[in-house]
């Protein structure tokens, strides 16, 4: 899965983003090496999604550049899958329909389609929900079909945007779970944007802090050193952990309050 | 017939109780001579009109016109709707350039043209279905605008990072979409189209419920009014309940339906 192109999945140089009179994100210089795991933490607003948008080729840069396995991006970013934080299944196909999408799209013969995805949907755990359409299902059942659909591609880069923002402690916990087993199968570059720092350190092999928008920067980039495979729910009682939360939080901590003066 | 409504007996049963006290009382006041029966009719002679025109079949090739037209004007009208909303949805161009155009011809009242396309097309089927389609067109052209540019970011950019092409994106995401909002105006442009014959018909024709009904109205036969009325209305019946499975089916995996623009 890991290309001999380089090691560097995903460079951004500089980059900046506007939109009709204002600056989302400037002088953004990120990179993410091939088979790791990422975690862009930020206040609310702060335009961790631009950032996330720009990689994917959803947006492009206002100035500087974004390299993708060392090739400049043009349009949309091949390579990579994107969960998104909103519900973006198609509601007019069926759960397996929706799962077998990415497939159809590229022309895949129908019965390995059919298969693959039949294999995809018990993998996430909703066998007997292959004919269902996505408002029959939970919202954490639809983040399962969510990640089959972006897994069943096979993409060399994962972008998930606040994937599980919307739902409960618990369910949350054990999605969380399943994308680390998933990941480490597989080894994909991961680039996961929230506003969660407990979630960002304990999935993450590096953390990226962002500003308080507008016009957002990096403001520190810490590796995390906890060994794997990780237990989420034994990694939060250990001490490196917070070290590593209280080191972070500190810097993290005068971004959301300057993001709460200003929207004050 | 007093007291509250009982669970028990299904709302079907007050229904027909309900129809059933307005034919008896119309009935009784015709007889009796608090309406007069020239301008009011009875129903048991609408009936025994209705019964004898179904029975002897002279109705079914009047019946069979009318649906006849209603259908090609909604096909020629959803279709053409179909595409010049496709259109303007998807170059912002033609949308501001058109816009002008679409809202004038939106505001006009159909029924003025109905004389020029008796001029234009003649006394048969095709001045009627020009009629229908200047009604359905609107409608269904509405939905579709709306359709398309109502679809979700969100899902757009889902299928282009999955790898939709331009044109994936149209099929799967676009006219699905756009569906939604044409078919759950079906009813309406459905209705709208009959109307728009029947009124075509009323004007001048040959043949057609409406041509019936405007031959009993010019020898004042309301008895004849009323019975067309009553074909019309059950078979415009039959065709929303037809409409109504399809449209379930269609749109089976939205939760409930959406509201359509008129």
């Amino acid at each position: 899965m890991s290309p001999a192109s380089g090691p560097s999945a995903i460079t951004l140089r500089g980059a900046a983003r506007r939109f009709a009179g204002y600056t989302a994100v400037q002088d953004i210089s990120f990179e993410a090496r091939s088979g790791r795991f990422v975690s862009i933490v930020g206040p609310s607003g702060c335009g961790k999604s631009t950032v996330l948008n720009m990689i994917a080729g959803l947006l492009a840069p206002s100035e500087g550049a974004v390299e993708i396995f060392g090739v400049p991006l043009a349009g949309i970013n091949r390579r990579a899958s994107y969960m998104f934080q909103q519900d973006a299944l198609l509601p007019w196909k069926t759960v397996l329909e929706n799962v077998r999408f990415g497939l159809d799209l590229r022309g895949c013969p129908g019965r390995q389609a059919h298969d693959e995805a039949t294999g995809w949907i018990e993998r996430v755990g909703l066998r007997g929900f292959a004919d269902r359409y996505p408002y029959q299902l939970s919202g954490g059942m639809r983040k399962r079909v969510t990640m089959a659909q972006a897994w069943i591609v096979k993409p060399d880069i994962l972008l998930m945007d606040e994937p599980f923002g919307a739902l409960d402690v618990h369910t949350r916990l054990r999605m969380e779970s399943e994308i680390l087993g998933l990941w480490t199968e597989a080894k994909q570059t991961v680039v996961f944007v929230t506003h969660d720092l407990e979630e960002a350190i304990s999935l993450a092999d590096e953390v990226f802090v962002l500003s308080a928008g507008p016009a957002s920067r990096i403001v520190g980039r810490y590796p995390v050193d906890l060994a794997r495979p990780r237990d989420l729910l034994e990694v939060k009682l250990e001490p490196r952990f917070h070290e590593l939360f209280g080191t972070i939080w500190s810097d993290l901590r005068q971004e959301v309050l300057k993001s709460y003066e200003r929207s004050a | 017939m007093s007291g509250p409504p009982n669970r028990r007996v299904p709302i079907r049963v007050w229904q027909l109780l309900l129809a059933i006290a307005f034919l008896l009382s119309w009935e009784w006041g015709s007889r009796s001579g608090a309406l007069d029966s020239f301008f009011f009719s009875r129903p048991s002679d609408v009936l025994v009109r209705v019964w004898g025109w179904t029975v002897t079949g002279s109705i079914w090739p009047h019946l069979m016109t009318t649906f006849v037209e209603a259908a090609l004007s909604f096909a020629i009208g959803a279709v053409s709707g179909v595409i010049l909303g496709f259109a303007l949805a998807r170059s912002s161009f033609l949308a501001a350039l058109l816009d002008p155009f679409i809202r004038v011809g939106n505001a006009l009242p159909r029924v003025v043209l109905a004389p020029i396309f008796l001029l234009w097309f003649g006394l048969g089927i095709w001045s009627k279905v020009a009629l229908g389609v200047t009604v359905v067109f609107f409608v269904v052209f509405f939905n579709t605008f709306r359709g398309i540019r109502d679809v979700e970011r969100v899902i757009v950019d889902n299928a282009r990072m999955l790898g939709a092409s331009e044109r994936q994106l149209i099929r799967h995401v676009l006219i699905p979409s756009a569906l939604t909002w044409i078919f759950s105006s079906l009813h309406v442009s459905i209705g709208l189209a009959i109307v728009a014959v029947v009124v075509g018909e009323y004007l001048g024709a040959s043949r057609g419920v409406g041509y019936t009904i405007a031959q009993a109205e010019g020898v004042f036969d309301t008895t004849g009014v009323f019975a067309g009325m009553t074909v019309l209305a059950a078979g415009v019946l039959i065709v929303g309940a037809a409409v109504d499975r399809l449209e379930r089916w269609l749109l089976r995996w939205k939760p409930e339906r959406a509201d359509a623009v008129l």
